[in-house]
């Protein structure tokens, strides 16, 4: 096997980035592939627990880099699905407990063994960023529809640019449509006007996505839930499949809802 | 991938391509020392990075692997990443293109800058002449210029013009969505309910001033109806 490795990113914190890769690698090892979530984010963990596997952590990556343990003695069986696995990180270390070469080797590791290495990164410019992002091919920007959080993807995707990262894409994340038609909040299409990348998908706000991140069992298994859905049009899209985007999904006038209840229904 | 090629005054430029992978610096850095060997001692080169971002480390490594090996001297380093622009000038490093020398005479200017690309946020291009920039300046990016600024595109972010105090300069946009634009030692602000907002205008200073315009200027437009940017020196 040689997996491909994608490092999920954001500028600004908070937008989405533990969600979207605990959802993405569900619904991807869903469709039958072996994926393992990789937690980049050193010293802030929480990919463990959003997938609901927290009380199963024996090694984290560090100690396997630290020799420990072996790598794959860090892999956590997904207790719901067989070909998911993730890699936690430590809660006690700072960023600079990993460098970039050796997170590039671990991601060379890994790549033998999975269809899909997906790594969730700390927010920000700063060196955890780079340090989660060395060894991947491929990115996932995640950003909400606010101006602060455009901006900083746009910083964010320079950055991947320049690190050679192909292809960038976009995720819009947290959309409010009644919020998008009174003014308050940017459109899908303004996002996308600025930013210059392509898009993979966009996901509602949906408190569905909290109540499931707070019970550890990712949103994309559920069969009903707009966000669900979204995420997993967007693993079938990363998988290759042409998943056409909803009408009214690209609307900044609102509907988004109604689209996709009507999609799922099936009229 | 590292290319040379020839510019004015027998100077070099040296462009390292933003998409090569970092850990292929030090091999190409000895291909070109391979192929630059009867040329590049003492020749001036500008070593440009587009949108790269250095660390001091790498920095360090370019002089120790290319730089001082091949004997070369650099006459500028290019990037469009303000962060590393500032590290740069932090240890004295030149970061500003050098004009050449027959036109610089001419107007105390660095001839013009055309840029094919957009400017992201957190990348800046500071250029001792006219800049056009044939895309976007988002939200984040400046444009730093001794002479005028042409955005063909989108201007979301600051354009300063005219940045040795030069009031004559001016800045023509394709669509102009930024909140302030400087012109010499003035700053002009529009709010995003004037009727310039996302046109096509020119701004510039007039009588210690800073006007705008829609561009082309149409004739029954007068200047004076026409005078909506506030200033403030
Ligand atoms: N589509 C959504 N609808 C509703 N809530 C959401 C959605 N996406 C994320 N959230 C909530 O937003 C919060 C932040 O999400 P998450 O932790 O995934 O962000 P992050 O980018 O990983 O943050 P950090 O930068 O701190 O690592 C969480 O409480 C999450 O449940
Ligand atoms: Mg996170």
């Amino acid at each position: 096997m040689t997996a491909r490795v994608i490092v999920v990113t954001s500028g600004k914190g908070g937008v989405g980035k533990t969600t979207a890769t605990a959802n993405l690698a569900t619904a991807l090892a869903n469709m039958g592939k072996k994926v393992v979530a990789v937690d980049g984010d050193v010293g802030l963990r929480n990919l463990d627990v959003i997938m609901g596997l927290e009380n199963r952590i024996v090694y984290t990556l560090i100690d396997a880099l630290e020799g420990t343990c072996r790598l794959n003695q860090t892999f956590i069986r997904d207790k719901r699905i067989e070909n998911l696995f993730m890699i936690p990180t430590a809660q006690s270390r700072t960023k600079d407990a990993v460098t970039a070469e050796q997170m590039i080797d671990v991601c060379d590791e890994l790549r033998k063994e999975f269809d899909y290495v997906l790594i969730d990164s700390p927010a920000g410019i700063e060196a955890g960023f780079r340090n989660s992002a060395a060894g991947a091919d491929e990115a996932l920007v995640v950003t909400t529809p606010e101006v602060s959080a455009v901006r900083d993807a746009d910083r964010i995707i320079g950055l991947l640019e320049s690190m050679d990262k192909s292809p960038i894409r976009l995720i819009v994340n947290r959309i409010r449509p009644r919020m998008v038609k009174k003014g308050d909040m940017l459109g899908v299409s303004d996002v996308l006007d600025i930013l210059a990348i392509e898009l993979i998908g966009m996901v509602p706000d949906d408190e569905a996505v909290v109540t499931s991140s707070n019970k550890g069992e990712p949103l994309a298994l559920s069969q009903s839930a707009p966000a669900g859905i979204a995420f997993r049009n967007i693993a079938s899209r990363i998988a290759g499949a042409d998943v056409p985007f909803m009408d009214l999904e690209m609307s900044d006038s609102g509907g988004l809802f109604g689209k996709i209840r009507r999609a799922i229904l099936g009229h | 991938m590292i290319k040379l090629k020839g510019m004015y005054d027998s100077m070099l430029r040296c462009i390292i391509s933003e998409d090569m992978d970092a850990t292929d610096f030090s091999k190409e850095f000895d291909e070109v020392r391979g192929q630059g060997k009867r040329f590049l001692p003492g020749a001036k080169v500008v070593l440009d990075f587009g949108a790269r971002p250095l660390s001091e480390g790498l920095i360090l490594n370019i002089m120790t692997d290319l730089v001082w090996p091949a004997g070369m001297y650099v006459a500028a380093w290019i990037t469009y990443d303000a962060a590393t622009q500032d590290l740069l000038k932090r240890i004295g490093l030149p970061t500003s293109e050098p004009s050449p020398s027959a036109r610089a005479n001419e107007s105390a200017k660095g001839g013009s800058l055309l840029l094919q690309r957009s400017l992201r946020s957190g990348q800046r291009v500071e250029h001792a002449g006219d800049v056009i920039v044939a895309g976007h300046i988002n939200d984040g990016a400046e444009v730093l210029a001794a002479g005028h600024v042409t955005v063909l595109g989108r201007l979301n972010g600051l354009v300063h013009a005219g940045y040795n105090g030069d009031e004559t300069a001016s800045v023509v946009v394709r669509s102009m969505e930024a909140r302030q634009v400087r012109i010499g030692t003035k700053i002009g602000s529009l709010d995003r309910d004037e009727r310039w907002w996302g046109k096509m205008v020119i701004v510039r200073v007039n009588e210690g001033s800073v006007f705008i315009d829609y561009w082309p200027v149409i004739k029954s437009d007068s200047r004076d109806e026409s005078a909506g940017a506030r200033s403030a020196d």
